[in-house]
Formats: structure tokens, C-alpha cells, sequence
């Protein structure tokens, strides 16, 4: 499943992959696009014109040397924690689901949820700052309790792809789910 | 017994009339107020009135408030919407608590919520939805 001009819901262009490993086990990446030069430059070059504007005026050096730390660390700050490169989603029939997202300075954070906590995989409409967004997530249910939801994991959290590639993790999904 | 509309009605005009010109007056009053040196009111023997300040005071607190109160309104709309991992999106108590079917033969059956899955399979999986996807 190549990309077809997969797009998030703000109309920025994303990829997604999907890789079949074997029969009841296959992996969904929807990459976010990389940090670009050109807007990092925008960025910095702002932030030291208006700090060179404040030293004009008020002739103190501390500002400009601030400014400096405070573009770098920020510049840190989003990479390691805000950027996310891509996420990934991946299903193995009657063992579970590993959900991870891979920052842009390297940094992965994954998440593993069981087979029997899961009560489905669907797509929902919520409401989403001044919008309805469709978005994809799991339903896990209470060992105890089969036939009530007990909470919601909300998947591709950064990356918000829209409905037609929603459709076709949710169908693969589906696919490997009902055969367990 | 009279069914209410909100349709226009001859009472209704009057009423109308007579507020606007009441307002009319009370402005025309607040003007006054507002305008007239201390000297003349204290003359004509009218003292305890506020201090002018409140004459510009008033009208900008009024505006400033309704402003914020705008923003505010938009603010506490956003937080009160349920977060993205929030059960309340997908169910609540009282579609929890709906009993299992139990229609009589031939017979309407009852109107309930129907599941997230069962939504979702009807949309997105059956062959109705393939063919008028394509």
C-alpha cells in the first residue's frame, strides 16, 4: 500500500506504510513531514532581530546572549520532545497491539496493550478544538467487565491522519482481529 | 386558551414604543447628567449625585467586560469539551445501562443506541459502503 497523497487534518501532506509481515501480523507508519530548514531559519532569524531591537534600545549585551541560549535550547526542547517523525502501529493476531511514536532527535516512546484488554479498534468522531476530526483508537474493555468499555486509547495522535487512510487501517485491522 | 407565538401583536408594539422611548429619555437624562457642570446641579439643589468619573467609568467597564466575557465564553466551551481518550465520546451511563433487545414478534423495535463497532462495520466494512465508495 503505497502512499496516495495521504493528507492530516490541517491538509499537511503525510505518507503512510503498510507492511504485511506474515498472515495475522502487519505494521501501519504514518510519517509526519521533517523539520524544514527554511522555516528554522524564519524562526531564529526573527527571534534575533527582536532581540537585537530590545539591545538597541536598551544597550544591555545580556539580552542578546539570552536570546541566543533560549533559540538553542528551545530548538532542543522540540525535538527531543514536541517534533514526532513517525508512528507506528503495529497488530499481531491473538497476542496484541505495540503502538510507537519516534520523535525527531531519535527518541521512541512505545506502548504494548494485550489482546484480551482490547475490545476493538475503531474509527471516531469527536469534537477537536473547533472541529470534528475522525480519528482512530482502541477501546479497551475490563477483563471482568467484557461487555463495557473501560477506557479509549487514541492512536496517531500527532500525525491526525484524515478519513481515507483511517478507512484502510481500520479495514486491515479488522481483518487480523476478527480472525483471532 | 391562547397558543403563544412570537408573532407581532398590537400589544406588543406598544410595549415596544414605550421602551424606546424610556431609553430615549434615560439617555437623554444620563447625558444631562453627565454634561452639566457641579456648580448648576449644586445650584439647583441637587447634591448627592456620583462623581463624574463614573460618567466615562461605567460605559468602558461595561464593554471591556462584555469583550472578555466573549473570550471566556469560547475558553470554557474548549474546556469542557471531552479530551480525545475520554470515554464520554464513545458511550455514557445511560447508553450503558439500555437492556438487551427484547422485541415482540412483527413489532417496532425498540429505538436505542447503536455500538461504535457495530457503527463502524456498517460504514466502513459492508459491501454497501465498498460500492459507494468507488
Amino acid at each position: 500500500m503505497g502512499d496516495e497523497a495521504f493528507t492530516d487534518i490541517n491538509g499537511k501532506a503525510i505518507s503512510m506504510d503498510c507492511h504485511s509481515h506474515s498472515g495475522f501480523c502487519r505494521e501501519f507508519t504514518v510519517s509526519s513531514p521533517k523539520v524544514s530548514v527554511g522555516k528554522v531559519m524564519v524562526y531564529t532569524c526573527c527571534v534575533w532581530l527582536l532581540a537585537y531591537t530590545v539591545f538597541f534600545f536598551t544597550q544591555n549585551t545580556a539580552v542578546l546572549s539570552s536570546a541566543i541560549l533560549i533559540t538553542l535550547v528551545g530548538m532542543m526542547f522540540h525535538i527531543h520532545f514536541v517534533k514526532v517523525d513517525h508512528e507506528s502501529l503495529l497488530v499481531i493476531g491473538s497476542l496484541g497491539i505495540q503502538v510507537s511514536s519516534c520523535y525527531a532527535s531519535g527518541r521512541e516512546t512505545t506502548t504494548f496493550i494485550e489482546m484480551s484488554k482490547i475490545k476493538d479498534i475503531v474509527i471516531n468522531e469527536a469534537i477537536y478544538m473547533h472541529q470534528i476530526i475522525y480519528y482512530l483508537c482502541v477501546l479497551l474493555k475490563d477483563p471482568a467487565e467484557p461487555k463495557a468499555v473501560s477506557s479509549v486509547v487514541p492512536l496517531f495522535q500527532s500525525s491526525k491522519p484524515r478519513l481515507n487512510c483511517l478507512v484502510k487501517v481500520y479495514k486491515s485491522c479488522q481483518e487480523i482481529l476478527s480472525k483471532c | 386558551m391562547m397558543e403563544n407565538s412570537p408573532s407581532p401583536l398590537p400589544e406588543r408594539a406598544i410595549y415596544g414604543f414605550v421602551l424606546y422611548l424610556a431609553s430615549q429619555f434615560g439617555f437623554f437624562l444620563y447625558c444631562l447628567w453627565a454634561f452639566v457642570p457641579e456648580e448648576w446641579l449644586h445650584l439647583i439643589g441637587l447634591t448627592y449625585w456620583p462623581q463624574k468619573y463614573w460618567a466615562l467609568a461605567v460605559p468602558i467597564y461595561l464593554l471591556v467586560a462584555l469583550t472578555i466575557s466573549l473570550v471566556i465564553l469560547f475558553g470554557v466551551n474548549m474546556n469542557n469539551t471531552a479530551p480525545l481518550d475520554s470515554v464520554d465520546n464513545i458511550t455514557d451511563m445511560y447508553a450503558q445501562a439500555q437492556g438487551t433487545n427484547s422485541c415482540h414478534k412483527g413489532g417496532i423495535p425498540r429505538l436505542k443506541d447503536v455500538s461504535i463497532s457495530e457503527v463502524n462495520k456498517m460504514f466502513y466494512l459492508s459491501p454497501q459502503a465498498i460500492k459507494s465508495r468507488n
